[in-house]
């Protein structure tokens, strides 16, 4: 199953990028494929056995004795989380693949290609049990996105991508050295023996913590975000903010400190400091953004800081929350189909009125109404309206935070509060108030073809807030 | 009366199979130079080239799995490290013949073309095996002067005539330092042979100051040879001048059989007095990385580009000198063969495009070049990303096998001064793979129809190659384990 869910957009992006298919047979294959894609996720998420731990296992010897007689394994298996941020994945990318196709970008079959290499390889690194593997799937996954960044994204991509190239890749060439590290002390590459071990080297954990850091992006490593999410085309940006980010969390969660689990509780307060400080600096920022994709961004800033603090808060007995990390995890599929959903609307009003500044927005509501009823939803999810999935797994964060430090919960709160105040302006300059200088009665209403990306969103949305137990008994 | 002895030398000839079979094609080749008609030059010289280093690479393989064995009264070690660099010397000699076919301009010069390419493999061939410091001299002459023929060998192009004019007063310094070396170990220990010396200096008979100079001069020489900073300034020259095949053979072989003999000497006649060079070699490394890459940056030029890259790589391939385990000695195995075949790919889809263009090749020269030719631009997208050390291409795997290494000894600065260097490294390698999808060049018409059918064909099994070797590394570390075994214990 999990080797299924690799090979699938693997063998596509190979046969979309090279074949000379004509660009609607590269469309409807691609499309195809990211259906085939969550379809086979559908399936995992049915058939997962609750309370059976890893499953879907698949465990080969790759490289043989690589170094220091650790051999490198190909070793695939799903536990609750792995499978939902591959699920969160397949979402993304058929979103992203459906909205590229609507959108006609240029040199199609070779973006398709790379959108399902970036697939293959994020469903690699989320469900990898060894390093290498690990390695490879998100280094894959750095490659395909400074390609689609660099040569699809806007004026200043350039600029953007380098800087993106250099962030990323401080960070992960050091997790590699740390790789190597593990596996001259550990004499393995295997997650399971490594993490039995128990190790603790301040120098390990941090290279492993500054490469998810940089990716989630935890304050201050967030420089390169603004220009990215702003030079990318608007999937692109979509996927960064809804599953690439999460790869970030997903890294700290399963490899940061279970193979360093006393440094990652002996440096406990630098990720709470830093994260308390970006979830209120971000949100404090995000409020004050000229453009929709700049408060969605800082607002996703401020989202993953708070995963972060669920991460790293403590619950009883000292050791590492369970209410926290439950809610950080439930927090990172729920804020991955938000701002998926977020991204692609802004990117839909790009479309209409070739801009996404605040100023010359506004007035969307005016004959629109079934533009104006999706981004308010978003919104209200966006922001956490109670009974909302996002507001459960906010609050299980919280309830973590607090159980630890009540000064560190009620700080946290107020980063929730700050979000609505945000949302609410973001949605209120979209689409209340007069017409923009770019909005005119002319400007079309949302398309039956593009409610086809956005309704599916927010309806699983709606399941998740509906049956949050659901995903919560599977992540266990 | 005075008795006169002379003593003989035991003859082993398999031990000198490839040097034979080598040697003897060449002269063959340049005899029957007098009577070929032009048009057959390039033909017959291309044939008896590759069919010479196919020979060659019998001995080698057939003596893969002997135990390692001295001949030519202690003169030679045949062992597998110096049999798998043999073999990697052949294979990037046999890649240059196909790269050189259909290269304009060397129809009149075919036959010295692959009968200076057949000497200066010879020579790089006794260097891999050679035990002794005389017998190293020799072989790094003998393919040194070759190489500086064939730099110039187009002899109406003025980079090439510079370039190897520079490579000629810049190697002979670097040859000069090694023979002042040698001379100086020698008398510091009496002997030449390897072994021997370092019995010598087990027995502490070694005279320390002379023999410390000795070594720092040896490392200079080889530093030299090595493309190592500061002693580096003839590569990018060198590199731009001559033509493109040599190019390629050059900074594969080259780099192969100068590492080869650093590793050898290093280890096997100072290996008791590592203390000494190891950070000599250790500082060559770290100002290897910040020339190679920092230089690199700035080049418009595709092969002065490299050429600098080269000179970064170098500090990967000293990192392992540095760490001198069995585990580095495999890792810089890997690493040179992949090195190679990365390397010599990269330099003949330069040569296609050169000779489409009729002229040197920048960076913007292959803007759009994906939508004209794909395999070839999906190719150097391969060859980028492996030298640049991205997974899954070969290169990772070798920087992940020197590093840890690196690590494994404690020499983590090493593997860290990588770190930035292959940060700083990106900064050049994916300005061609973002030429080659740029999209403000507009799609042609048609592709451009086919040509250059055999170096295209090279260029994409060595791309093939390197994707494969980096996804299944397996077999080619356990042949890279068998090399290093035979040399050090551990």
């Amino acid at each position: 199953m999990t080797v299924a869910l690799i090979a699938l957009p693997l063998v596509c992006a190979v046969l979309i990028g090279f074949l000379p298919l004509d660009r609607r047979v590269s469309a409807a294959l691609g499309l195809a494929a990211v259906l085939a894609e969550m379809v086979l996720a559908a399936v995992a998420i049915v058939t997962f056995n609750v309370g059976g731990g890893s499953q879907f296992v698949t465990d080969r010897v790759w490289i043989p004795n690589l170094i220091g007689g650790a051999d490198v394994h190909f070793h695939v298996a799903m536990d609750g989380l792995s499978m939902f941020m591959v699920a969160l994945t397949a979402v993304g990318v058929a979103s992203a693949v459906w909205t590229a196709i609507r959108a006609g970008r240029d040199r199609l079959s070779l973006y398709l290609g790379l959108l399902l290499l970036l697939e293959a390889s994020l469903v690699t690194l989320f469900t990898a049990r060894d390093l290498v593997l690990f390695y490879t799937g998100w280094e894959v996954m750095m490659i395909a996105l400074f390609v689609l960044m660099g040569v699809w994204g806007g004026e200043r991509r350039r600029f953007a991508t380098l800087q993106f190239i250099i962030y990323s890749l401080a960070g992960s060439l050091l997790m590699l050295v740390a790789i190597a590290g593990l596996a001259v002390e550990g004499h393995s590459f295997d997650l399971g023996v490594l993490a039995s071990q128990g190790r603790d080297s301040w120098w390990m954990f941090g290279a492993f913590a500054l490469a998810f850091c940089i990716k989630a992006p935890m304050f201050p490593l967030h420089g390169w975000l603004p220009d990215a999410y702003r030079q990318s085309t608007p999937e692109v940006t979509a996927l960064l903010s809804g599953v690439i980010s999460k790869a970030g969390a997903y890294g700290l969660i399963r490899f940061a400190v279970p193979l360093f689990p006393a440094t990652a509780y002996h440096w406990r307060w630098l990720f709470l400091g830093l994260g308390l400080a970006g979830l209120l600096y971000a949100s404090l920022v995000a409020f004050r953004q000229p453009d929709a994709r700049g408060v969605v961004a800082y607002s996703s800033v401020g989202q993953m800081n708070l995963i972060i603090i669920g991460i790293f808060v403590l619950g009883p007995g000292g050791v590492f929350s369970d209410n926290g990390l439950t809610g950080a995890t439930f927090q990172m599929v729920n804020h991955g189909i938000v701002s998926l959903a977020a991204f692609l609307l802004i990117g839909l009003v790009e479309l209409r009125t070739g801009t996404d500044a605040l100023k010359s927005l506004g007035g969307l509501a005016n004959r629109r109404p079934v533009a104006s009823t999706v981004f308010l939803l978003a919104a209200l999810f966006a922001l956490a309206v109670p009974g909302s999935s996002v507001f459960i797994s906010e609050l299980y964060i919280l309830i973590g935070a607090f159980g630890y430090q009540p000064l560190l919960g009620a700080a946290a709160s107020l980063g929730i509060v700050l979000a609505a105040m945000y949302m609410l302006r973001w949605y209120s300059a979209i689409a209340h108030e007069g017409d923009g200088e770019r909005v005119d009665a002319t400007t079309p209403d949302l398309r039956i073809s593009e409610l086809a990306v956005a309704v599916p969103l927010l309806l699983i949305l709606l399941v998740l807030s509906a049956w949050p137990f659901g995903v919560m008994e599977r992540i266990g | 009366m005075i008795a006169l002895t002379v003593t003989t030398v035991p003859v082993s000839w398999s031990a000198i199979a490839p040097e034979i079979v080598l040697l003897s094609c060449a002269c063959v080749l340049l005899t029957c130079a007098i009577f070929l008609p032009q048009r057959l030059a390039h033909p017959v010289g291309a044939a008896v080239a590759a069919g010479a280093f196919a020979g060659a690479m019998v001995a080698p393989i057939a003596q893969w799995h002997d135990a390692p064995r001295t001949a030519f009264d202690d003169t030679l070690r045949i062992d597998a490290f110096g049999n798998g660099a043999r073999l990697l010397i052949f294979a990037a000699g046999l890649l240059a013949v196909v790269v050189a076919w259909g290269m304009p301009h060397l129809a009149d010069r075919a036959v010295e073309y692959h009968a200076l390419l057949l000497a200066a493999a010879a020579g790089m061939s006794l260097l891999a095996v050679s035990n002794s410091l005389v017998i190293a001299f020799i072989a790094l002459e003998l393919f040194s002067i070759a190489l500086y023929v064939l730099v110039a060998i187009d002899v109406d192009a003025l980079p090439g005539l510079e370039g190897a004019l520079k490579y000629l007063v810049v190697g002979s310094v670097g040859a000069a330092f090694l023979l002042y070396g040698s001379a100086l170990v020698y008398g510091a220990t009496g002997q030449f042979e390897f072994d021997l010396i370092a019995q010598s200096i087990r027995h502490g008979d070694a005279h320390g100051g002379v023999l410390l100079l000795g070594i720092a001069m040896i490392i200079v020489g080889l530093g030299f040879k090595a493309n190592s900073a500061p002693f580096h300034m003839w590569t990018p020259d060198a590199y731009e001048g001559a033509p493109t095949p040599v190019t390629a053979f050059m900074s594969a072989a080259t780099k192969t059989v100068a590492l080869v003999l650093a590793f050898r000497v290093l280890v096997a006649a100072f290996g008791e007095d590592s203390a000494i060079w190891q950070d000599a070699i250790g500082a060559l490394a770290v100002a290897s990385f910040a020339v190679g890459n920092l230089a690199a940056l700035r080049q418009a030029n595709v092969k002065r580009m490299l050429a600098y890259s080269t000179i970064g790589h170098t500090g990967f391939l000293f990192t392992a000198v540095a760490v001198h385990t069995q585990a580095a000695a495999r890792a810089m195995f890997y690493y040179l063969a992949i090195y190679s075949l990365m390397n010599i790919g990269a330099f003949a889809l330069v040569a296609i495009r050169e000779r489409e263009l009729g002229r040197p090749v920048l960076i913007d020269d292959f803007r759009g070049y994906a939508y004209r030719r794909p395999l070839l631009a999906l190719s150097m997208v391969v060859f980028m990303l492996s030298l640049a050390g991205l997974p899954p291409m070969g290169g990772f795997i070798a920087k992940i096998t020197i590093w840890s290494s690196a690590v494994d000894v404690g020499q983590t600065y090493l593997a860290v001064v990588g770190v930035a260097a292959t940060l700083v490294g990106l900064g050049y390698y994916l300005k061609i793979p973002f030429a080659l999808v740029d999209r403000d060049v507009p799609i042609p018409e048609s592709p451009y129809r086919p040509a250059f059918a055999v170096t295209s064909a090279t260029v994409l099994a060595t791309a093939v190659a390197v994707m494969v070797l980096g996804i299944i590394p397996g077999p080619l570390l356990d042949l890279a384990q068998t090399a290093s075994a035979s040399l050090i214990g551990r």
